[in-house]
C-alpha cells in the first residue's frame, strides 16, 4: 500500500492531467476523487458513501440560493433591465468626454446588483452599449475592453455565485460575504472609471464626448431605473438589514423581476422558458462540479494533502504576507486553465487550511480567524475573476468580440489591459487596508 | 440507409426532447421552491409562516438540479480545459471529448445503481424530513429517473463524438 500522502499528491498530478486532456472538470474531479478514495480505503466506504453523498450534497440548505440567484439574473437580462440601466447611465454621463464608456461601467454596475454572473453581465450589456459606444466613434479597444471588464461587475457586486460557494465551503455567512464584497466592488467602479477618464486624457480621439440630453429625457431615463433599484434594496437590502435569510430574499427577487417583466409585457413565455432552461444548465453544471470537488475533497483530506500543505507553508519561514500573495498568484495562474467557478471550489480547501493555520501561530495576520476568513474571500473573488478577462480563457473577452465580430479578440485584450492594471492596483489596496472590507460587515453587525 | 438514419435522428431527437422536458419538469419544482418561499415571507408578516418551508426547499432544489443534469450534459455545458489541445485536430478533440462522456456514462450508471440502494435503504428505515414527515425516499424516485437519463444523455453526446471521430 502506498503512502496516502503520495497516493494524494499523485492523485493531484492526475487531476491536472485528466483536466488538460479535456476531461470536463467536474467529472476529472469525480474520477480522481472516487478511484483516489477507492485506492486508499477500499471500495467498500466509498460504494457506501455513494448511497446518499450526491443527495446530500444537493440538498444544502445554504446552496439553495445558487439556483435562484442564476434564475434572477437570467430573467433580468430578458427584461431589457440592461438597456434602461443604459440610458439613464447615459443621460448621467454620456455629454462628458469617455461619458459612454463611463455610462457603461456603471450600467453594468447597477446591473450586477441584480445579477451574480460576469459573463450575463458581459453579454447583455456588451449588447446594449457597444453598438453606441461605436456610434459616437470610441476607439475598438476602450470599447470593447470598458466593456469586458465592466462585466466583472456582475460578480463582484452582491449577489455574486461565486462569493456564495466561497461561503459555503468555509462556513461564512453568506450575508456578511455580500455585505464584504459592496465597497470593494464600488471601488472597482471608481477604479474603471478612472481608467477611462486618464485614457481619453492621453488619447481624446479614443473616447469623445457624446450628445448632451435634454432635461426630458435625463428625467425618464432616471426614472426607469427606478425598477432595479427597488428589487436591489428590496433583495440585498433586505439582507443586510436581517429582515430575511439568503434563500428567501432570493425568491423574492425571483418574483419581483418576473412580475415586473409580465407586467410590463417585456416577458413572455418563450423568454421564461429560455431562462428556466438557461438556469437549468448553468446549475446542473454548477453542481456537477461541487460534487467533484467535494468527493476531491474526502480522498485528499483522507490523504492528508491539505494538512501537509499547511505544516509545509507554515514551517516554510515566509512572512504570511508573502504566502498569502503566493496563494493569489496561484490563482491568477490557475485562471489559465479554468473558470472561476472551479477554481474556488478546487483551491479554497487546500488553501484556506493553510492561512488558518498561518493566523494561528506568531503575528499571523492580525486579524481573528472570522474576519481573515471575509477578507480572503473577496480578495480571492476578485483574482479569480481576473481569469475572466486575461487570455487563453478570457470568457468575458470572448463574449465580447463575439458581439463586436469586426475586432479582432487581440484588440479586446489590449483594450482590457488597463482595467487589468486597476484591478491589480485593487487587490494592492485591499491587501494593505483591509478595512475596506471589513467595515461594512462590521458596522451593519453581519 | 438513408431510412435507417433518419431514423436514428428521429430517436435522438426524441431523447433530446425528453431530455429538455424533464429538465424544465425540474425548472418547475424550481419556480414551485420561489413560490414556497415567497409564501412563507408574506405569511410570517402577517403571522401566518409557511411550515417546513426550509425542507421543501432542500428537497425540491435537490430534485430540481438532479433534473439539470442530463440537460447540461446534453447541451454540452460542463466547462473543461481547451487550452493544451487548442491546436490539437478535430477527430483528435473529438476522441477526448468522447472519452469525457464515456466517464460520464459510468458515473451516471454508477450512482442510479448505488442511489436505487439508497432508496431502499431510505425505505426501509423509514427517513422523513423534521416537520412534515416527507419520507425522503419519494424524493430518490424522480433523482432515479434523472440519472437514466444522464446516462442515457451521456450516450447519445458519445455516439456523437464517435461519428465525429471517424469522420474527421
Amino acid at each position: 500500500m502506498a503512502d496516502p500522502l503520495v497516493l494524494g499528491f499523485a492523485g493531484l498530478g492526475a487531476l491536472v492531467a485528466l483536466i488538460a486532456l479535456r476531461l470536463p472538470i467536474a467529472y476529472a474531479m469525480i474520477l480522481v476523487g472516487g478511484v483516489g478514495v477507492t485506492l486508499l480505503n477500499g471500495p467498500a466506504i466509498f460504494m457506501a458513501q455513494l448511497k446518499t453523498l450526491a443527495y446530500g450534497q444537493f440538498s444544502i440548505f445554504d446552496l439553495s440560493v445558487v439556483p435562484l440567484f442564476i434564475l434572477m439574473g437570467a430573467l433580468a437580462t430578458r427584461v431589457g433591465l440592461s438597456a434602461d440601466m443604459f440610458r439613464a447611465a447615459n443621460a448621467w454621463f454620456g455629454s462628458l468626454r469617455g461619458g459612454t464608456a463611463m455610462a457603461s461601467v456603471v450600467a453594468c454596475a447597477i446591473f450586477g446588483a441584480v445579477c451574480g454572473s460576469s459573463i450575463a453581465t458581459a453579454s447583455t450589456m456588451g449588447k446594449v452599449a457597444l453598438p453606441e459606444l461605436r456610434r459616437v466613434s470610441y476607439s475598438p479597444a476602450l470599447a470593447t475592453g470598458t466593456l469586458a471588464a465592466g462585466g466583472v461587475l456582475g460578480i463582484l457586486i452582491p449577489p455574486s455565485v461565486v462569493l456564495i460557494l466561497y461561503a459555503v465551503l468555509v462556513e461564512a455567512s453568506i450575508v456578511t460575504m455580500f455585505m464584504a464584497a459592496l465597497l470593494p466592488g464600488l471601488l472597482a467602479v471608481a477604479l474603471f472609471m478612472l481608467v477611462i477618464a486618464v485614457t481619453v486624457t492621453v488619447r481624446p480621439a479614443s473616447g469623445p464626448a457624446g450628445e448632451a440630453v435634454d432635461r426630458a429625457e435625463l428625467r425618464a431615463a432616471s426614472l426607469a431605473v427606478i425598477p432595479v433599484a427597488l428589487i436591489f434594496l428590496a433583495v440585498i437590502g433586505g439582507l443586510y438589514i436581517g429582515l430575511y435569510n439568503p434563500v428567501p430574499a432570493a425568491s423574492i427577487g425571483v418574483a419581483l423581476v418576473a412580475l415586473y417583466g409580465f407586467g410590463r409585457k417585456r416577458l413572455a413565455w418563450s423568454g421564461s422558458r429560455e431562462a428556466l432552461l438557461e438556469t437549468a444548465r448553468l446549475s446542473g453544471m454548477i453542481y456537477l462540479i461541487l460534487l467533484g470537488a467535494e468527493m476531491l475533497k474526502i480522498f485528499m483530506s483522507r490523504a492528508g494533502v491539505p494538512q501537509a500543505a499547511a505544516e509545509w507553508m507554515v514551517q516554510s519561514d515566509l512572512a504570511p504576507m508573502t504566502i498569502l500573495i503566493v496563494l493569489l498568484v496561484v490563482l491568477i495562474a490557475l485562471g489559465c486553465l479554468m473558470d472561476s467557478l472551479s477554481m474556488i471550489l478546487l483551491a479554497i480547501p487546500f488553501f484556506w487550511p493553510v492561512l488558518v493555520e498561518l493566523n494561528g501561530t506568531g503575528a499571523g495576520f492580525g486579524m481573528d480567524t472570522e474576519h481573515l476568513k471575509i477578507w480572503f474571500g473577496i480578495l480571492a473573488l476578485i483574482v479569480v475573476e481576473l481569469g475572466l478577462i486575461t487570455p487563453p480563457v478570457g470568457l468575458n473577452v470572448f463574449v465580447i468580440s463575439s458581439i463586436a465580430k469586426d475586432v479582432p479578440m487581440g484588440e479586446v485584450f489590449k483594450g482590457v489591459l488597463p482595467f487589468f492594471s486597476a484591478e491589480l492596483l485593487r487587490v494592492g489596496l485591499l491587501l494593505a487596508f483591509p478595512s475596506i472590507v471589513l467595515v461594512l460587515p462590521l458596522w451593519l453587525g453581519g | 440507409m438513408e431510412q435507417g438514419a433518419a431514423r436514428k435522428g428521429g430517436f435522438r431527437r426524441t431523447c433530446a426532447r425528453l431530455i429538455a422536458g424533464w429538465a424544465q419538469c425540474g425548472a418547475g419544482v424550481l419556480c414551485a421552491v420561489v413560490l414556497i418561499n415567497v409564501a412563507s415571507v408574506i405569511g410570517s408578516i402577517f403571522g401566518a409562516p409557511f411550515a417546513g418551508d426550509f425542507e421543501l426547499t432542500q428537497v425540491g432544489i435537490a430534485v430540481a438540479v438532479f433534473a439539470f443534469l442530463p440537460y447540461a450534459q446534453l447541451t454540452g455545458a460542463n466547462v473543461s480545459a481547451d487550452i493544451f489541445t487548442a491546436r490539437a485536430g478535430p477527430r483528435v478533440v473529438a476522441a477526448l471529448t468522447g472519452i469525457g462522456s464515456l466517464v460520464a456514462l459510468g458515473f451516471a450508471l454508477l450512482l442510479l445503481t448505488r442511489m436505487s440502494t439508497g432508496l431502499a435503504d431510505q425505505k426501509a428505515y423509514g427517513y422523513t424530513t423534521t416537520i412534515l414527515q416527507f419520507p425522503h425516499w419519494i424524493a430518490f424516485v424522480p433523482i432515479l429517473i434523472s440519472l437514466a437519463l444522464l446516462a442515457l444523455a451521456a450516450l447519445l453526446s458519445f455516439i456523437k463524438q464517435v461519428e465525429a471521430a471517424r469522420n474527421g
